[in-house]
C-alpha cells in the first residue's frame, strides 16, 4: 500500500506575543527573529496515524511525504521522515507561492496523481497557522475521493478505511472505499519521538524537489493567481480592559454599589 | 568573613572523626614503649605450633584459600571482561587513583560518613588487618630463618594482637547490635543469609583465637612467666577465669588442641566467604577506589562518533563498561545509597541499591551464557530472554532519577550510580524513542526552539526591561554573564536575572550578554539521555562562545555552570566559569559590592545538587548571606554535602512525578522545619520548586516560608529594593 501525509511548515505557534509581529502593508506576518519555523503540529498526527497503519500492515506499505512551501519545508518534511516515512517531495516553485486552501489542494493532488498509486492521503485536521481546515477536504474534492474529516481513530482493512470523526455530542463511525483521504484530529495522540537510527536515516534521504512543470500545471491556476480567497486586512487585534474596584465598607455595600454601576453603565 | 558556625561545627566534626583512628595507633605505640622499658628478659617469646599435633595442614587450608580465591577471581573476571572499555582508561592519573585507593580504601573516608559505622567498620578492618599480619609473623618465624619473636617485640606482639582482637569483638558487637536489637532497616532492605554468617562466623574466630591464647598461656606463662602473660591482657584474664575450673594440665593441652583447630577451620573458612559472599568487598572496594574516575563527577561520558554507533546508550548488559559491571560485585546492600536517594525518600519507584543489585542478578543469570554465545560468534543480544532496560530495570525507575548525585557520594564502596542510570536512558531515548510524554516534550522543544520551556510567552530579552542600556557580548569584556533558559524564559526567574544584572553593573564589572543569540546548552538534553542533541547543542554554541572570544562565563544556573565546567571541555571547550554566587561572593570580598542595608531575618539555604554536592561550593553562597547585618542562617538538617534535592534535577523538571509524595514536598517540608522566613537557593529549578511546594506543604499563607535567589537577598541588601520594574510587572 502507499500511503501520502501532507505536511505544512509552519510559524513557530509559540513565538511569544511580543515578538510576532505583521506588516500591514502588506499584508504579511513579519517571520520573528531567532524563532524557525515547524512542522504543524496536526499534521505530525497525521503522520503518526499513517505510521501506525503501516506499521500494522507490514513492510511492504509505504510513506510518502509531500508539502508545499520553501526550501526551508524540508526540515519539516525530515521530520516525518525521521518519526518512519520512506520518501519526501518537496513542492516547490515561486507560482505556487501566496495560494489559498485551494491552490495548495490542487498542488497537492497533482502530485498525489502524479505518484500513482497512492491508496491513502493522511492530513492534519488544519494547519496551525491559519486554523482554516480545509485542504484535506479540498484534496480530495480534486481527486474525486472520498474523505472523512476529524477522525481520532483510523484503520485500513480489506480495501476500505474505517475512521471514528469527533463530533460536537460525540463519535461517528464511517467507512469508504480506497483510495480516500483523511484529516487526522488531536485526539489520535500523540506523535512519536523519532529514534536516533531513524534521525540520521532520515538526514542522509534526499527529498525530491517538484515544480509545476513536473505536476503539468499551468502557472495561472496555482498560487496567487489561482487563489480565490482575496486577503483584505491582516492585523493584531488590540485588546483593551479596564479595571475598575468597586468601593464599598461590606461584601452588601460593594454589591449595591456594583448595581448601580452596572445600571448607570446601561449594563443591566 | 568566615563562613557561617554550623558550616564550621561540619568541618570540626568531620576533621575529629578523621582523627578517631589515632587513640588505636597512640595506644600501640604507648605498649610498644612499654614493652621495650619492662621486658625483664631477652627470653620472653613462646613455641609456635605450641601443643600441635600437624601445623603443616595450616599450609593446606591456606593453598586451599588461595585456590579459591584465584577462582572466586576468575570467575567474577569472565562476566567483567564482558563489558566494554571504559570511556577514561583507569591507568590515567595515577597518583590521583593511588590517593583515592588510600583515602576511600584504607581510610575509608566514605564509610566514615555514618559515625557508628565508621567506629564499627573500623574496628572490624583494622582488626581483620593487624590480626592477619600477627599470623603471617607467626609462620614467617616459624617457617624461615628469620627469628624476631621474642623479647621485648614479642611481649608488644603479644599486646597488640590482643589490642586488636579485643577492638574486632567491639566492632562484631556494634554490628550485631545495629542488626539484631535495634531497629535499623536500611541494612535489612535486602539482607540475606550470608550476612549472619560474616558477622556470627567472625566474631567466633575472634573469640576462638583468644580462647586458644588463654589455653596456652594457662600451661606455658600463668605460673611460669606471669608478667609475659599480663601483655596478652584479654587472654591472661581469660586464662585467669579457666583457672576456676581447675583442669589437669592434659585436659588444658586437649582443650588447647582442640580449639586451635575450631579456630584454624573457622578463620580459613570465614576467609572463603570473600569468595562467595558480599565480603568480597575487602578486595573490590579498594580496587573500586582506585577505579573510581578522576575527573567531576557532574560529568557523563560522551559516545564519540554517535553516528557509527550501532545501538545507543546501554540496553544490555554487555553494553556497560567493564568497571561498571565490576561495580555490581562491589556492592555490599548497606542501604546508604537508597537512604538519601530523593526519589525514594518521596515514596517513587527509584532505590540505588535495589538498581545495582539487579543488575547484578541479571548479569550473573545471563552474563555466562553471553559469554558462550559471544565465544561462538552468535548473537549476544538474543541471549537475555527478558529486556535489561523495561524488565529487569523498569523504565520509570530510570526517569525517575534526579542525577542528584547523593548516591554517588555516600556509596562506601565508590559505585557510580547516576552515569550507569543515564546510559540506560540514552538506550531508551536514542534506540528505543520511549520515554515520558512530558519528556519528550521537553526535549522536541529543544530540538524546535533551543530551548526546553514549551509554552513560554517571555522572550530571552524580555527582563531587561526596564534595565535601561543592557551591554551585548562582544568580545572586548571581560565576562560573559550567561542567563540561560530558565532565567529569561520562566516568569518566577526573572527577578534573579534582573538582580544579578544590578548586582554586576554595581560592583563595576566588565560584562556582556548574548541575548537573543542564547540558547540551549544541551544540559536536560544530556541528563534525560539524548547524548546525541547534546552534542550539536554543545558544538554550536562552543563555536559561538569561540566565535566571540568568550574566556569567563558567569552563569544563572548551577546546571549551565556544570556543563560550561566540567562537560564542555570534552569538546574542546574551555572556559573559566563561575556561578553568580561565587562571582558576587568575590566582589563582596574585595568591596567592589558594598552592603547598604540591614535585613534582620532567619534564613534556611538550600544547596543545589549541582552547585553543592556535584561542584562542591557550599561556601560563597552562605557567605553572601554571612555578608548581611541581620541575617542568621539556619540550616536544614540535610545540608552541603548531603543536601537533598529539590526534585528537579535530571530532567526531572519537565516530567510528571510518579508515587507517593513529590520530592520538592520532602523538600519544602525540610525547610519550614527550619522555622526560617526565607528559603534561600542558587538555582531557578530550586527555586520554581519551592515555590510549587511550599504552598502544598503550608497552606496556610501567613507566616509562609518565601523562596528566594541568594542574589534577589544580596540585592536587596544591597539597593534596598528590588528593582521597580518587576513591581509594575507583578501588579498588571
Amino acid at each position: 500500500m502507499h500511503f501520502v501525509v501532507c505536511a505544512k511548515q509552519i510559524p513557530d505557534p509559540e513565538t511569544p506575543p511580543s515578538a510576532f509581529k505583521i506588516d500591514e502593508a502588506t499584508n504579511t506576518v513579519v517571520p520573528a527573529q531567532g524563532f524557525q519555523p515547524v512542522l504543524s503540529q496536526y499534521d505530525g498526527i497525521a503522520a503518526e496515524a499513517a505510521l501506525q497503519i503501516k506499521e500494522a500492515q507490514g513492510d511492504d506499505a509505504k510513506i510518502t511525504v509531500l508539502s508545499v512551501g520553501a526550501e526551508s519545508a524540508q526540515a519539516a518534511i525530515k521530520q516525518v521522515l525521521a518519526m518512519g516515512a520512506d520518501e519526501g517531495v518537496l513542492l516547490q516553485d515561486d507560482a505556487f507561492e501566496d495560494g489559498d486552501s485551494h491552490t495548495t489542494a490542487k498542488v497537492l493532488a497533482a502530485a498525489i496523481s502524479n505518484l500513482g498509486d497512492v491508496d491513502a492521503v493522511f492530513c492534519g485536521r488544519q494547519a496551525a497557522d491559519w486554523d482554516v481546515g480545509q485542504v484535506g477536504l479540498l484534496v480530495a474534492e480534486a481527486l474525486g475521493w472520498p474523505v472523512a474529516i476529524l477522525a481520532k481513530d483510523v484503520e485500513i482493512s480489506d480495501g476500505s478505511m474505517k475512521t471514528t470523526r469527533v463530533l460536537a455530542d460525540g463519535f461517528e463511525t464511517v467507512s469508504q472505499g480506497l483510495p480516500a483521504v483523511v484529516t487526522v484530529s488531536n485526539e489520535f495522540g500523540e506523535p512519536r519521538y523519532p529514534k536516533l537510527q531513524q534521525i540520521m536515516q532520515a538526514a542522509k534521504k534526499t527529498v525530491t524537489t517538484m515544480t509545476h512543470e513536473d505536476l503539468g500545471l499551468d502557472p495561472s491556476e496555482v498560487g496567487s493567481s489561482g487563489a480565490r480567497l482575496k486577503l483584505e486586512k491582516l492585523y493584531i487585534p488590540q485588546s483593551d480592559s479596564q479595571v475598575e474596584i468597586i468601593e464599598g465598607e461590606t461584601p452588601e455595600e460593594q454589591a449595591t454599589n456594583l448595581v448601580a454601576k452596572l445600571v448607570a453603565d446601561k449594563v443591566l | 568573613m568566615v563562613a557561617n558556625s554550623s558550616t564550621q561545627n561540619n568541618r570540626l566534626q568531620s576533621q575529629l572523626i578523621g582523627k578517631w583512628w589515632m587513640p588505636a595507633i597512640a595506644l600501640s605505640l604507648g605498649g610498644l614503649y612499654l614493652a621495650m622499658q619492662f621486658s625483664a628478659t631477652e627470653g620472653a617469646g613462646r613455641e609456635s605450633f605450641f601443643n600441635v599435633a600437624h601445623p603443616w595442614s595450616v599450609y593446606v587450608f591456606m593453598s586451599s584459600l588461595v585456590g579459591l580465591l584465584v577462582y572466586g577471581l576468575v570467575r567474577h573476571a569472565t562476566l567483567w571482561r564482558l563489558g566494554k572499555d571504559t570511556p577514561e582508561s583507569v591507568f590515567a592519573n595515577l597518583p590521583h587513583r593511588f590517593k583515592n585507593v588510600f583515602r576511600l580504601g584504607v581510610a575509608q573516608d566514605k564509610v566514615r560518613r555514618d559515625r557508628y559505622a565508621a567506629v564499627m567498620h573500623w574496628s572490624i578492618s583494622s582488626s581483620i588487618v593487624v590480626l592477619t599480619l600477627v599470623t603471617a609473623q607467626v609462620a614467617i618465624q616459624d617457617d624461615t630463618p628469620l627469628n624476631f619473636l621474642h623479647g621485648s617485640y614479642y611481649l608488644f606482639f603479644s599486646f597488640y594482637g590482643d589490642l586488636f582482637g579485643l577492638i574486632g569483638l567491639i566492632g562484631v558487637g556494634m554490628a550485631m547490635w545495629r542488626r539484631y536489637f535495634i531497629d535499623f532497616s536500611r541494612i535489612r532492605w535486602d539482607e540475606r543469609p550470608e550476612d549472619h554468617l560474616i558477622i556470627v562466623g567472625l566474631g567466633l574466630v575472634l573469640l576462638s583465637g583468644f580462647f586458644v591464647e588463654a589455653f596456652r598461656i594457662e600451661v606455658t606463662e600463668l605460673t611460669q612467666h606471669p608478667d609475659w602473660a599480663k601483655w596478652s591482657f584479654v587472654s591472661y584474664v581469660l586464662a585467669n577465669l579457666f583457672e576456676i575450673f581447675s583442669m589437669s594440665d592434659n585436659q588444658i593441652l586437649w582443650s588447647h588442641s582442640a580449639m586451635w583447630w575450631t579456630h584454624v577451620v573457622l578463620a580459613f573458612s570465614w576467609l572463603a566467604l570473600i569468595v562467595f559472599t558480599r565480603l568480597d568487598h575487602l578486595f573490590f572496594a579498594p580496587i573500586n577506589a582506585f577505579l573510581l574516575r578522576t575527573d567531576s563527577p557532574g560529568r557523563l561520558s560522551t559516545i564519540p562518533n554517535i553516528e557509527e554507533q550501532e545501538i545507543f546508550g546501554v540496553g544490555y548488559v554487555q553494553d556497560f563498561s567493564w568497571k561498571q559491571l565490576f561495580e555490581l560485585d562491589a556492592c555490599v546492600r548497606c542501604g546508604r545509597c537508597t537512604d538519601v536517594c530523593p526519589a525514594n525518600l518521596a515514596g517513587q519507584p527509584l532505590s540505588p541499591m535495589h538498581l545495582i543489585q539487579d543488575l547484578k542478578g541479571h548479569l550473573a543469570s545471563v552474563g555466562p551464557s553471553i559469554q558462550k554465545v559471544g565465544n561462538e560468534g552468535g548473537d549476544t543480544r538474543s541471549v537475555s530472554p527478558i529486556s535489561m532496560v523495561g524488565e529487569v530495570i523498569q523504565d520509570e525507575t530510570l526517569w525517575a532519577c534526579r542525577t542528584c548525585g547523593a548516591c554517588v557520594q555516600e556509596c562506601p564502596v565508590m559505585i557510580e550510580h547516576v552515569p550507569t542510570i543515564v546510559d540506560m536512558r540514552r538506550f531508551l531515548v536514542m534506540d528505543e524513542a520511549r520515554l515520558p510524554q512530558t519528556a519528550q516534550a521537553a526535549l522536541q522543544n529543544i530540538e524546535m526552539r533551543g530551548h526546553p520551556w514549551s509554552g513560554t510567552a517571555l522572550e530571552r530579552t524580555t527582563w531587561m526591561d526596564g534595565l535601561g542600556d543592557v551591554p551585548i557580548f562582544d568580545g572586548t569584556q571581560d565576562y560573559l554573564y550567561w542567563v540561560g533558559c530558565s532565567g529569561s524564559l520562566v516568569e518566577r526567574n526573572l527577578p534573579v536575572t534582573k538582580a544579578v544584572f544590578r548586582l554586576l553593573q554595581e560592583s563595576g564589572s566588565s560584562f556582556g550578554v548574548l541575548g537573543q543569540e542564547e540558547t540551549c546548552n544541551g544540559d536536560p538534553a544530556r541528563r534525560l539521555g539524548n547524548e546525541y542533541l547534546y552534542q550539536i547543542l554543545a558544538e554550536q554554541l562552543i563555536g559561538t562562545f569561540k566565535e566571540k572570544n568568550v574566556q569567563k562565563v558567569i552563569t544563572n544556573c548551577p546546571h549551565c555552570f556544570n556543563t560550561f565546567k566540567n562537560e564542555y571541555p570534552q569538546f574542546d571547550g574551555h572556559f573559566e566559569v563561575l556561578h553568580h554566587t561565587e562571582f558576587l561572593n568575590s566582589q563582596l570580598q574585595s568591596g567592589a559590592l558594598k552592603v547598604q542595608h540591614e535585613l534582620p531575618d532567619t534564613v534556611t539555604y538550600h544547596d543545589s545538587c549541582y552547585l553543592g554536592r556535584i561542584n562542591g561550593v557550599y561556601d560563597a553562597p552562605r557567605q553572601i548571606l554571612n555578608f548581611i547585618p541581620g541575617t542568621n542562617i539556619q540550616e536544614m538538617e540535610r545540608n552541603m554535602s548531603k543536601g537533598l534535592c529539590c526534585g528537579a534535577g535530571g530532567g526531572n523538571m519537565w516530567q510528571e512525578e510518579v508515587g507517593e509524595r513529590r520530592v520538592n514536598h520532602v523538600r519544602s517540608e525540610e525547610a519550614i522545619a527550619t522555622g526560617a522566613n526565607k528559603v534561600v537557593s542558587n538555582c531557578p529549578f530550586c527555586i520554581q520548586m519551592f515555590e510549587d511546594g511550599v504552598p502544598a506543604m503550608q497552606p496556610d499563607e501567613v507566616g509562609r516560608i518565601e523562596p528566594f535567589d541568594v542574589a534577589e537577598i544580596l540585592e536587596l541588601a544591597v539597593f534596598g529594593e528590588q528593582d521597580s520594574s518587576i513591581e509594575e510587572k507583578t501588579e498588571i
